[in-house]
Order: structure tokens, then sequence, then C-alpha cells
């Protein structure tokens, strides 16, 4: 008698997909558990260091959000240019050009905020935008390999900001950064006694904005069937693209803004390194998240949650904030393999 | 342009190709069995770090590549895992291993080394100057006065090509890549196929990582591979997944790369930032598909097998 019998097909139900999901959860946090021990730790207070700050207490939680606003954002980018099967992997580029954009505007003139804003945000979303529909274009013209040539421009685009923050940008001083930009352009704090700024309330409507684009309007209708049938798409008269072009505009201009708020919000300076890998952290929370718009909100919360309680473990437990890069990547790297035991049951009769 | 410019710039040319040849070769393998590697970055990453603790501790350079080359293994067994048996997105599972890779290289680092130590060098491969022929004017020091390192990559290019072209495994293996159902229905496993191609392409990752702290900078740091594993993803689309042609496309980049080194030590009036780009364009440009018309890769790359 065989206990564990293969299933036809992949249990599918809500349950089993999200006690897979947990199970998986649980299983990266027990594996980061024994590398807790390593600096003689007691992971259950490792762990109450690592979620407390960021959820139980009022000022961490407003460091939360303030991580939250660019990874909700790349990953909403994320979504778009995946599900239209444009595999785009350029988001750290996009970051430190939208960042890189903001700055050069908010040094260069004296607008009002409510005149800047606007203004702020357009040119972001277009350099942003501009920077992903190269690559898109080059996919959909010559057949490059986008996911190789994202990547590729990541390295570029730091470089580039490298550059104008010693060159050109520069303020005088000992570091490579640009000045202070002006508090007209800063982002308005919106939690009392925290620094959360707006750029979480963009994210919110980007949200809600992404999703009805992917499942209310027929625009978004004919990306998603591009994405999951280029033929079936060209046949049924989609022009596939096109709709390529498009997503990765949207992909990189929503990347852009995940710079601007950065820059608007926290950092109110253009520095080498201002993007800090959040731009794969923002696709991971969109693969946490199945690609749905609105489960991005909660995934990127929990990720920018550990974030924050990151340095807090580091601070009380002697633990290097490093190991959440190990967690982080462990969770969606077990939710991953957890599929494969959705294809068994276990027979107990 | 002197001769003399031209020997040393060559001399770089070579000696910058290596890692990125000897990744690439590997991801040869994998990808002619039917799996795109995206993870290979983070394998040089972990191979870079156990060569640099192991020569650290031992002091000795071929142990050192051994264990990047064991480290690349163990963790491409990871890979292939994810890749071949659970059948997951294979661009998604590589993106998600670099972030992993990055966090492991961190902590492994600090929690060896010490928070505040300074960066450490370790003993390197010395270049071996084969007798005679490296005493020949020009060339001599170019071709014959490199490392051990890089002769070992370029018999290895020889056998790859041999292994891939004129055995049976070869053939079984890229059957994997090109047609895995009618290479199943000829008795091959193309789950092993493809395990040993990804398992190859952790060999030679791993040893990328050797080749860059055992003999180009002598210690570790957490960017010390910055794109190289991608640039080698794009040497193998370049090189149309042939190992010779994958070494002259090595070339190409190791001479852009040693030609902007060249100029940022000449201290023109190009910015160092911009002239650092030039490999990633080049290998952009390379992969773009704007010369040399269309690749035809592998036909089930990065498409999953499940046997009926």
């Amino acid at each position: 008698m065989k206990l564990i019998e293969r299933r036809v097909s992949p249990a599918d139900s809500p349950l089993a997909i999200t006690t897979a999901m947990v199970v998986a959860a649980l299983a990266a946090m027990l594996i980061t558990s024994l590398l807790f021990t390593l600096y003689q730790a007691n992971p259950l207070q490792a762990y109450f260091a690592l979620f407390h700050e960021p959820f139980a207490s009022w000022r961490g939680f407003g460091y939360t959000l303030v991580r939250t606003a660019p990874l909700t954002l790349i990953a909403l980018g994320t979504i778009v240019s995946w599900r239209s099967g444009f595999g785009y992997l350029g988001f750290e580029g996009c970051f430190v050009i939208g960042a890189a954009a903001t700055s050069w505007l908010a040094l260069s003139t004296t607008f009002s905020f409510w005149t800047f804003l606007p203004l702020a945000l357009l040119l972001s979303f277009a350099a942003g935008a501009a920077w992903a529909g190269v690559v898109a274009l080059i996919r959909a013209r010559f057949g490059g390999n986008e996911v190789l040539i994202s990547l590729m421009m990541n390295y570029v685009a730091i470089l580039i900001v490298q550059y104008l923050v010693s060159g050109p940008m520069r303020a005088p001083g000992g570091v490579p950064e640009t000045a202070l930009l002006p508090r007209a352009t800063w982002l308005p704090f919106i939690l009392p006694g925290t620094r959360a700024h707006a750029g979480i309330l963009l994210a919110l409507c980007a949200a809600l904005l992404v999703w009805v684009l992917l499942r209310k309007t027929r625009i978004g209708y004919e990306l998603i069937v591009s994405g999951l049938s280029p033929l079936a798409a060209r046949f049924g008269g989609i022009n596939v693209g096109a709709q390529l072009v498009f997503a990765a505009f949207c992909a990189g201009g929503l990347g852009a803004w995940a710079g601007t708020v950065e820059v608007l919000g926290e950092q109110h300076r253009l520095m080498d390194g201002i993007s800090g890998g959040v731009g794969f952290t923002g696709i991971i929370v969109a693969l946490l998240a199945r690609l749905n718009p609105l489960a991005v909100i909660p995934a990127a919360v929990l990720y920018g949650g550990m974030t924050v309680g990151a340095n807090a473990m580091q601070r009380r437990a002697g633990i290097p904030s490093s190991i959440t890069f190990i967690l982080q990547s462990l969770i969606v790297l077990m939710v991953l393999a957890s599929d494969i035991f959705r294809r068994y049951r276990v027979k107990l009769t | 342009m002197t001769s003399a410019f031209f020997v040393t710039w060559l001399a770089a040319s070579l000696r910058l190709a290596g890692p990125v040849l000897l990744a690439a070769l590997g991801e040869t393998f994998a990808e002619r069995s039917g799996v795109l590697n995206v993870g290979i970055e983070g394998t040089i990453l972990l191979g870079a770090l156990a060569s640099f603790l192991t020569d650290y501790v031992t002091g000795m350079v071929w142990l050192s590549l051994l264990a990047a080359m064991l480290t690349g293994i163990v963790f491409n067994l990871l890979l292939a895992w994810m890749y071949v048996t659970v059948r997951a997105s294979q661009v998604v599972v590589g993106l998600v291993f670099n972030v992993l890779a990055i966090g492991i290289a961190a902590t492994v680092y600090r929690r060896a080394l010490g928070e505040s130590s300074g960066p450490q060098s370790v003993a390197m491969f010395a270049p071996l100057h084969i007798p005679w022929l490296s005493d020949l004017p020009l060339l001599g020091p170019v071709l014959f006065g490199q490392t051990s390192l890089l002769y070992l990559t370029l018999v290895l290019v020889g056998l790859a090509h041999f292994v891939l072209f004129r055995t049976s495994f070869g053939l079984a293996l890229r059957a994997a890549g090109e047609n895995p159902s009618a290479a199943d229905a000829a008795g091959i496993s193309v789950a092993r196929m493809r395990y040993i191609g990804v398992l190859i392409g952790g060999a030679t990752a791993g040893m990328a990582g050797a080749y860059l702290v055992l003999a180009q900078i002598g210690l570790f740091r957490e960017s010390i591979v910055s794109g190289q594993g991608f640039i080698a993803l794009g040497i193998v689309i370049f090189g149309r997944w042939n190992p010779w042609k994958a070494a002259l496309a090595a070339l190409v980049f190791g001479a852009c790369d040693a030609l902007q080194l060249s100029l940022q030590l000449g201290g023109g009036n190009v910015p160092p930032q911009l002239l650092a780009s030039l490999p990633y364009i080049v290998t952009i440009l390379a992969i773009s598909g704007l010369f040399g018309g269309r690749a035809v890769q592998p036909a089930a790359l990065m498409v999953p097998y499940a046997k009926e």
C-alpha cells in the first residue's frame, strides 16, 4: 500500500495553495533559525526583534511604510510587464534613472510643491518608460533576449548615476552626492512622529490603477492574452509588439516612480548606491503576491517591514542584517518548491 | 598606437576574458540541455567566496580552485532540483537565487573575517612563463606568460567542444534541449541530462569565481562579480551555444574591458564611470539581434519537461 500517491493534476484549491505557502514560509524561517544559532541568538528573540519593531512600534511602522512604497511600485511594474509576457528585470535601473531625473528637476527649478510634483512624476515616468521601452523595442523588433538585456542595463544605469553624482550634479564635499533637495519639493510626512511620507499613498493609488487596468479594461485584457499566448493573441487581431512596448512603458514608469518617492520622501538627495537592491526585492514581492496587484500591498508591507526589522535585529541581537536577504529569498524559493507537494496526496486508508 | 600599448592591451584582454569564458562554457552545457541558468551570477559569487576563504586559511591556490568548483556544484544541485524536478520558472528561480547568494556571501564573509577588518588579500596564481615561447618578441609574453588558470580554460574550450559534438553523451544532452519528447522516446533521461548540464554549469561558474579571486583581484568583496555572470549568459548567446565561438565572444568582451581600463588609467577626458559601462553596452549590442541575425536557441530552452 502506498501512503503517498500522485495526483492527476496539482491540488489548486485556495486552501491547498494557502497551506502550501504557509508551510513553505515556516520552513524558510526554520532554516534561517539555524543561522541565528550561529550567533548564539535565541531564534524566538531574533524573530521577535525582526517583527516587533516594524509592526508593533509606531516609529518602526512609519519606517515600514517608507520601505513599502518603492517595493509596491516596483512589484506593480513587474506585474504589468510579466503578465504581458515581457520578462523585464531592469527595475534597479529604472529606480535610479527615476531618482536621477527627479533630483535634477528638483535642483534646477523653483516651482511650488503642487506644480513641481506632477511635473516630477511626469518626467520620472517618461524617463523610466524610455529606459524600459528601449528593451521592449529591441525584443519586438530584433528578437533580442529582454531578460539579459534588462539585467545588463541595470549596470549601465547605476554607472550613469555614479557619474552624475561624482561629476555634473556633485555637491561640494567629501562624499559623491548631490546637494539636499529644496524643502519645497519634499513629499509631506503623513503620520505624526514618524518618517512615513505620502509616497505610500501614491503606491496604493498605483496598485488600484493597475488592478483596474488588468481586470476592467480592454487594453489590460489584450495585454494578458498576449502574455498567455502570443500566437492566439495575434490571430485575435491584437498587435502583440505594441502591447509589449506599452507594458514596458508602464513597467519602466512605475519603477522610476519608486526612485522618485525614495528621493522626495526619504533620502532628499541623490547618491550612489541609492537603490540597495530594492529593484530585485520588488520583483520578489510581486512573485510572493502571485502577480496579483492587490495582493502586492500586504506582501510589500511584510517585506518592507522585514527590512526595517533587520536593522533592529542587528542592533539588539548582533545578527547581521544581510540575513534578511537569505530569509526573504528563501521564503519565495520554498513557496516555489512547495508546488511540488501539491502534486501529491496522502492516502491514509 | 605603439606596439607596447598593443601588447599590454592584448595580454589584459586575455586575462579579463578568462572568468566569463569559464562560466560561459558550463552554461553552454546547461542551455544545450534546455536550462537557462540566470542563477549563474550567484554561483560565481559563492565560488569566489569559497575560493577566497580556502585560500585565506590554507594559502593553497589549487585547493581553493577545487573548493570553488565543489561549492558551485553543491549550489547548482539545489538550482537543478528547482529547475528540473520542481519545474519552476527558470528566470524566477535564478533571480531569487542571486539574492540568496548575496545574502549568504555577505553574512558568511562577515562571520568569517569579523565586522571591522579591512579587505584581506590572499595568495594568487603566478604567471606561468612557458620556456622559449614566452621569449618570442611581441606576442610571446602575451600568449605564453599568462596564469595556468587561463591555459586550463583554453584546454576546457577544446574539451567542451569535443564532448558536446563528438560524444554520444553530448548528443543526448543536446537532444534533451532540442526535442525532449523525442529524446525521451529514444531512451534518454531528459531530467538526468538537464541535471548534468546544470551541474557542469555550476562547476565552471564556481571556477570562474575562483578565477576572479585567484588570478585577477586577490581579495573578496561583495561586488566582485558585478554582472559578469549575466555577461557570460550573453556570451553564450553571442557564441551561438558553441564553445569555440564563445571563446571568441569572450575575447571581444575582454578586449573592451581591457580597453576601458587602460583608457581610465590613461586619464583622458571621458569620465571613468561611462568608460566602465562599455563592456555592458557592447554585450547588449551583441545579443540585441541587431548584428548577425537572430540567434537560434535550443528549441526547448526554458521549457520544463514533464514525462508523460
